[in-house]
């Protein structure tokens, strides 16, 4: 008899600890994409100042800034989901990331003071995004581990925890920017 | 970056005029240390035998004339050794320093101190025996950086039971990073991870004193080093791709265990040498280029660190 609730003590202890260390995992996910989100917005706020610095500069670019300042006004609308955000996120990297490397054909650009501070926050914004990013993808691989592996999967599939979606790592963007291609759909 | 066949010319042109003089006053040194020699091994014997003779059939007691004198030539050796050191450090390893980049000064008998080399969080144990020298510093391009050898040592207990554990012995150096961040990261050498794969990650994950571990996306990297974070964003926005595989050459070029961190806006970086460097010849000949391009390498290796870390690129707010 005693060796019964011992053992079914034992068990329920174990199960706890699963259960909490998935509960932990999911926390996590959360916890980075609250960072993204965050970073995000600093991107956001930062995007009016570098249109108005390049939009006299960058003739042949029209196209894509009027493109960027529309896509940033439906992102901070607040009426995306999270999906779309993220759908939305990968879309302005790749143009900012064109942007960039179409400002290396205007000279007095790239000498204006105020261009060049402005060019520094990017970079910075845009490689904390980048490592956000990984940041989330880790967090979310451990969890899924965590949803697929024994004995977790057991406790897993208990509570109704499922896999989550990584976010696509873009690779740096060398290409210009072109604004049919980009803004096809 | 200079080349072999720019230290080649510069040995010829400049350095071989004074390792001349140096060379007179080494030999010189090695005349003294002969003589010191000879009178250690005669005392010695005249120990031994007046030992000898008075209580004989204590074979331990006899031994201490030896040790005696063998101690007290051995420091004799050192101080007439010293001067010589000293001065072929402040020409030569000077002069090489200078060579390989005019922004850089050097000060023989300086280290890098206790509370810098605690500050990097590379190694936990405090060191009770500290001491070092040879300190490089200066501005190499745009980065500010400052190395030194350094000993650290931590002994403890007394008389029998005295054990010495090395803390540290190698160069050590700092550098200027070229992003801002608020948290502290370290990378380590990671010997769990190659012997026991996941299990071992799980094993490092468990390490509490070192904060939380980053499981990082670069194979190479991951294989070589485990990396123990304030913040996982952080950590990884430090180590980006490209840096990652950065530190992986660095690594296989110095073919040494390394180990680096990242604190308040600084990157450091400590190599583990098992000999002292930048110590000249004694009883080998100093016209030689050979021990001039082990110096330079060695040198040039830790200088170049800027390079290879690529700190020298400042594109963002720093």
């Amino acid at each position: 008899m005693l060796i019964a609730i011992v053992a079914v003590v034992v068990v329920i202890g174990f199960l706890v600890v699963l259960y909490n260390s998935l509960v932990g995992k999911k926390n996590q996910v959360t916890n980075v994409f609250g960072t993204i989100d965050a970073l995000l917005k600093k991107r956001y706020d930062l995007l009016p100042k570098l249109i108005a610095t390049v939009k006299a500069y960058m003739k042949h670019e029209k196209e894509v800034l009027e493109e960027i300042t529309k896509m940033r006004a439906k992102a901070v609308s607040g009426r995306l989901s999270d999906d779309e955000q993220v759908e939305l996120d990968n879309i302005m990297s790749k143009a900012l990331g064109g942007i960039m490397v179409a400002v290396e054909n205007y000279p007095e650009l790239k000498a204006n003071e105020n261009f060049l501070q402005l060019q520094r926050t990017m970079n910075e914004v845009e490689e904390q995004i980048s490592a956000a990013r990984r940041a989330y993808n880790a967090a979310v691989t451990d969890y899924n581990n965590a949803v697929e592996m024994f004995p977790t999967n057991i406790v897993a599939s208990m509570i109704g925890y499922r896999l989550k979606k990584v976010f696509e790592i873009s690779e740096e963007q060398r290409e210009d920017v072109d604004a049919e291609k980009l803004f096809k759909s | 970056m200079k080349t072999l066949e720019d230290l080649r010319e510069f040995y010829n042109t400049t350095l071989l005029a004074d390792l001349e003089v140096l060379e007179r006053q080494r030999k010189d040194v090695v005349r003294k240390i002969g003589y010191v020699g000879i009178v250690v091994l005669c005392v010695a014997i005249v120990g031994v035998l007046f030992v000898g003779s008075s209580m004989a059939g204590q074979p331990m007691v006899i031994l201490f004339p030896v040790v005696l004198s063998a101690i007290i030539g051995g420091v004799i050796c050192y101080f007439l050794s010293k001067g010589y050191v000293t001065e072929f450090k402040s020409v030569v390893i000077r002069k090489i320093i200078h060579f390989i980049d005019e922004g850089l000064s050097y000060s023989q008998e300086s280290y890098v101190p206790k509370s810098v080399f605690m500050m990097s969080k590379i190694f936990t144990r405090k060191p009770n025996r500290y001491k070092g020298d040879d300190l490089v510093f200066g501005k190499v391009g745009e980065t500010k950086i400052k190395f030194s050898e350094l000993n650290a040592v931590y002994e403890s207990g007394s008389g029998k039971n005295k054990s010495r554990y090395t803390v540290f012995k190698g160069l050590f150096f700092i550098g200027d990073f070229n992003k801002h961040f608020s948290g502290q990261t370290v990378v380590l050498p990671d010997t769990a991870e190659k012997l026991f794969g996941r299990l071992g990650q799980k094993l490092q994950s468990l390490n509490v004193f070192r904060g939380q571990l980053v499981k990082l996306e670069d194979p190479e990297f991951e294989r070589h080093f485990a990396v123990y974070g304030s913040d996982q964003v952080e950590a990884r926005y430090i180590l980006s791709m490209s840096l990652m595989k950065r530190i992986v050459d660095f690594k296989e070029k110095t073919r040494k265990k390394i180990y680096l961190s990242f604190i308040g806006s600084m990157v450091f970086v400590a190599i583990w040498y098992t000999k002292n460097l930048f110590e000249p010849r004694i009883f080998r000949t100093l016209l030689d280029f050979e021990p001039i391009k082990e110096y330079f390498g060695d040198l040039q290796l830790v200088i170049g660190i800027v390079d290879d870390l690529n700190l020298n690129t400042r594109i963002w707010s720093k």
